[in-house]
């Protein structure tokens, strides 16, 4: 009973943030100079005047997506996170939420005979 | 019996560690998880109103293609034109503008890293300024968005003529009021740095106003691309 | 020697060793009794005993609503109730039930239970907890102040567009509806956030997720369900309240507005609603039956994951209350399929929860009655609902009071008769007596006559075609008989939903005439970690975190198997259960606070329905709550709030038990 070996699951230490893990002032900076170059590749793109709309939209999607990922993986600190015990719940909750919202609002415009782009 | 049970007690159990961190399941601070669930079911509202201005802005257009008397009597003549010309609200954008506006809220994101970087190294001068920056930056930013309803209300987009301007202003102002939140917890931190009293022992809270504003910025990342950018 | 390092409770922050007082913010509340105790306790069983009792008290204001809704219909061409009114008594019946009953009571459930069930002294956030209960009862309250100041919502529970607009519902029913409800959902989103944060992160040393109760999964699922789908009703909430408050276009027909999105959006929620509904009873029957049939739960990763399943699914399924709507014949199949296959896990528990019932000593008491109601009722409502996912029965169906009778069997017959069984099974752990069990038969057995007479006639009224929302039929159409029966069972049905009022006070003063017996710690000898503490339970919830090394810890530490494999009892609950001995623990303190912003609140809300000018006074109250809060220290200074020392942090290895308590977030 409780003297027989118990491999409990030890509550772990909530550290403090590992410096280790932290990225560098300057990792910032790059991050913020593409997230830069990333805006003005897209409005420089909406200016094209494209006509296909496939042509137009796909590339500004992706961009943003980009831009959304190195906002949500370095100055948000989850792809850091995933190198952490449990690190990756953050990325789970928040991600499972995304792609819940995504694809619900996607079937809604799909009932209207829509779609969202 | 007892005893041992409390011996285990005590080796399992000790409330505080080195850090003055606390024990839990999985080893994450309760703070922060929540913040992560927080911003979770934000994406759903944010997602929501998102989904609303697309399908809004669709029918819009549709009744003015169409020529339907109550939609065109909305707004000018002439912008009603250029968007029948145009199939879409585009000529109406002041892409530039937005385009700096944008900038300016990623700069706050670059400037709130730098603030929490600044916290956990307990460097109260880089915390005080990176933190005074991200909230001028964002309040810039809303200054912006404020010059930016009043010039389109101006030109004749209202919040209550048709569906393309009350689905904007909500989707735009949700976002700004969500913004201006965050200015306020920001003013919030730099009042408590201002009286000496934000260490690195507080690092964590300056985190997560950081995860609000970051997730507020990616919010206006979506909202750029496909409000403004995408016809 | 204790070291009271006090703080200043910002989130996370831990003691930079000074004393600091906060600029001219209140203290916390010292040793309050009383009223001011309820009103600023952050206590997650307190707190569970309020939203229980605040879910009765709106049950009745329903009950009312219902058996008005039963008079009307009892006779064909009944003038009982104007046509207008009786807008009003349905809409209110359904949203009261819906959004102050069934879910209240099952964070009741969850809030009082859950910590316990995970070894935990309070939840992650407990101030957090106390406004998400303030706010969702004052939004409960605002809600029905519509009744005195100019009606009650009449658009029925679900207020679909264009109906909920300006232009069809002038009154400012549906506005209350919709801020009310606004308000409310706010205490439900906090909430979901700090219980997850619970489930996940304050378990006992040992309790990994697979060892813990199916109640404390129901919850996590229910809670995550709450996270996600209550924004999206926020967002249609929104937009309803800018259409009719501030002249917006969203549902403006002539403007080219799509009134679907509406039903789109408020379906979007309201089907993971139902879900989130229904689930903490199925996490409450799972307890109540292996502890009746002796046995444990049957497949209890199969109970998990067909949890997760429902919770899950229910986002993929929502326009099956559309079919009818125009939404086309691709998403009706799409959403048929969809439909069909949610059926699957909820089928699995039936058949794991009958798997537990067979081959078991059964003790059929009132708690383990009423589960089995669950059980047998929810199968026919989960079979009528089996038929309204086929699209082409649906069409006949919906609108009809088929649909009524389904909802009923799911929502009455499965969670209300839960959450009874759950009320009877766990009043002695809260109160430290049990209820009568000769009234709980007689209140069962009235209920279950009463209940199937009320609703199992519906199902014949809604296939002879009886639509809903309708205030009087005519005496040709034929349903006479069947709504009279109908309204005699209801007055079966209400007399027997009172019954528990009537026993708890009968109960109560017996057992105070017998000189308050002890109950016991365990008096039902059962399975999970809140047996294993004193009866009713102490303030501090466990003495010392009980380690956990398998599922159903508790029963195995009283009952082993002996030489031969038999298990055998060993011990009595009451033998080793915790002795409830507080001494040095430390708990959260209690704070003003969270009423405090969850007054201002409604005050906003008034104020966008009646006058702007009440916004601000409003947002000011809440603004400075927030400060309040966010400054307030982590424990009152000055008193003491432990009964023992505090031996917090001298690292000598000789912390008491005391100092085993979970972490508490000064939040």
């Amino acid at each position: 009973m409780a003297d027989s070996t118990v491999t409990t699951e030890v509550a772990h230490d909530v550290h403090d943030e590992d410096h280790a893990h932290h990225p560098t002032e300057r990792q910032y900076w790059v991050v913020f100079v593409a997230l830069a170059a990333l805006t003005a590749i897209e409005v420089a793109w909406s200016y094209l005047g494209l006509d296909n709309r496939a042509a137009l939209v796909l590339p500004l999607l992706a961009m943003m997506a980009v831009k959304f990922l190195l906002v949500a993986g370095a100055f948000m600190h989850l792809y850091f996170d995933l190198k952490i015990i449990n690190g990756r719940l953050f990325s789970w909750a928040f991600g499972f939420s995304l792609l819940l919202a995504v694809v619900v609002y996607f079937v809604v415009f799909a009932a209207f005979d829509k779609l969202p782009f | 019996m007892s005893d041992v049970a409390v011996a285990q007690v005590v080796e399992t159990h000790d409330a505080h560690d080195d850090h003055g961190g606390h024990r839990t399941s999985l080893g994450l601070s309760n703070m922060k998880l929540a913040m992560w669930l927080f911003l979770g079911s934000e994406c759903l509202l944010f997602g929501a109103l998102i989904s609303t201005f697309l399908l809004s802005k669709a029918n819009f257009i549709t009744e003015v293609v169409a020529g339907n008397p109550n939609v065109t009597s909305t707004m000018p003549a002439e912008l009603i034109e250029e968007f029948q010309a145009a199939g879409s609200v585009e000529p109406f954008w002041d892409i530039p503008f937005t385009s700096a506006s944008s900038f300016i809220l990623l700069m706050s994101s670059l400037t709130m890293v730098l603030a929490h970087k600044a916290v956990t190294e307990d460097d109260d001068l880089q915390t005080k300024v990176w933190l005074a920056a991200t909230a001028l930056l964002g309040s810039t930013f809303i200054a912006g968005q404020v010059y930016e309803f009043t010039a389109f209300f101006r030109e004749g987009l209202t919040y209550d003529g048709n569906l393309f301007g009350s689905s904007f202003y909500t989707l735009t102002g949700f976002h700004g009021a969500h913004v201006t939140g965050g200015i306020l917890m920001l003013m919030s931190l730099l009042f408590v740095a201002f009286r000496g009293k934000l260490k690195s022992d507080r690092a964590e809270t300056v985190e997560l106003v950081g995860l609000y504003w970051h997730f507020v910025d990616i919010v206006w990342v979506l909202i750029f691309t496909i409000v403004y950018l995408i016809p | 020697m204790a070291d009271l390092e006090p703080r200043l409770a910002l989130p996370s922050g831990s003691s930079n060793g000074r004393v600091a007082r906060p600029l001219g913010a209140f203290s916390r509340p010292r040793n309050p009794t009383g009223l001011v105790n309820w009103l600023t306790t952050v206590d997650h069983k307190k707190i569970g005993i309020m939203y229980g009792s605040a879910a009765l008290f709106f049950l009745l204001i329903g009950g009312v609503a219902a058996i008005l809704i039963r008079l009307q219909l009892a006779v064909p061409n009944n003038e009982l109730l104007s046509a207008d009114f009786y807008n009003q008594v349905y809409t209110m019946h359904g949203t009261v039930m819906v959004f102050l009953v069934v879910m209240p009571i099952g964070a009741a459930f969850s809030n009082y239970l859950m910590p316990l069930q995970v070894g935990a002294r309070d939840v992650a956030f407990p101030r957090i907890n106390a406004f998400s209960f303030w706010v969702f009862f004052f939004g409960g309250l605002m809600l029905n102040t519509s009744w005195f100041l100019g009606g009650g919502a009449d658009g029925g529970w679900f207020n679909y567009a264009p109906n909920n607009g300006i232009a069809f519902s002038p009154s400012h029913g549906i506005d209350f509806w919709n801020i009310g409800l606004l308000i409310a959902g706010l205490g439900s989103l906090t909430g979901s956030i700090n219980l997850i944060t619970t489930v996940l992160n304050m378990r006992a040393p040992g309790m990994s997720m697979m060892k813990t109760p199916i109640f404390t999964w129901m919850t996590l699922v229910t809670q995550f369900l709450l996270l996600l789908a209550i924004p999206v009703l926020t967002v249609a909430q929104i937009l309803l309240a800018s259409d009719r408050l501030f002249g917006a276009n969203f549902f403006n027909v002539s403007q080219g507005a799509d009134p679907l999105l509406w039903q789109h959006l408020f379906w979007v929620f309201g089907h993971p609603e139902v879900y989130l509904m229904i689930l903490p009873a199925f996490g409450i029957v799972s307890e109540i039956i292996p502890t009746f049939a002796r046995k444990p739960i049957f497949g209890y990763p199969f109970m998990v994951f067909s949890g997760v399943a429902i919770g899950f699914m229910g986002f993929g399924v929502w326009a099956h209350h559309m079919f009818v709507s125009g939404i086309g014949p691709l998403s009706v199949v799409g959403f048929t399929f969809a439909t069909m296959f949610i059926a699957v896990p909820t089928g699995v528990k039936i058949l794991n929860w009958l798997a537990t019932i067979w081959g078991g000593k059964l003790i059929l008491n009132t708690a383990m009655l009423f589960a089995i109601a669950l059980v047998t009722q929810f199968t026919v409502g989960g079979l009528s609902g089996v038929s309204h996912a086929l699209a082409a029965h649906d069409t006949q169906q919906t609108d009809t009071y088929y649909i009524v009778a389904h909802f009923h069997y799911v929502l009455f017959g499965g969670a209300f008769f839960g959450f009874v069984g759950g009320m009877y099974f766990w009043w002695p752990k809260a109160f430290g007596y049990k209820l009568s069990e000769t009234i709980g038969k007689t209140q069962f057995w009235t209920m279950v006559v009463g209940f199937n007479l009320t609703f199992g006639p519906m199902h014949i009224l809604g296939l002879q075609g009886m639509p809903r929302r309708m205030h009087t039929y005519d005496v040709v159409q034929g349903f006479n008989t069947w709504n009279l029966v109908a309204t005699f069972g209801s007055f079966i049905l209400g007399v027997g939903t009172l019954t528990v009022l009537v026993n708890a006070l009968v109960s109560y003063r017996k057992w105070v005439r017998a000189g308050r017996p002890d109950v016991g710690p365990d008096p039902w000898d059962a399975r999970a970690l809140e047996w294993s503490i004193q009866s009713p339970t102490p303030e501090h919830n466990f003495d010392y975190d009980p380690v956990v090394t398998q599922l159903d810890d508790w029963w195995y530490r009283k009952y082993q198997k002996d030489e031969n494999g038999v298990l055998r009892q060993v011990h009595t609950g009451a033998e080793i259960a915790q002795p409830g001995n507080g001494e040095g623990v430390h708990l959260p303190a209690p704070s003003y606070w969270p009423i405090v912003v969850a007054f201002g609140i409604p005050v906003v809300g008034y104020g966008l329905i009646f006058s702007l000018w009440l916004v601000i006074p409003g947002a000011l109250i809440t603004l400075a709550g927030l400060y309040g809060w966010a400054l307030e220290p982590a424990d009152d200074l000055d008193v003491d709030e432990h009964q023992g020392d505090d031996d917090h942090g001298d690292g000598d290895g000789d912390d008491t038990a005391a100092e085993a308590d979970k972490e508490l977030e000064k939040v």
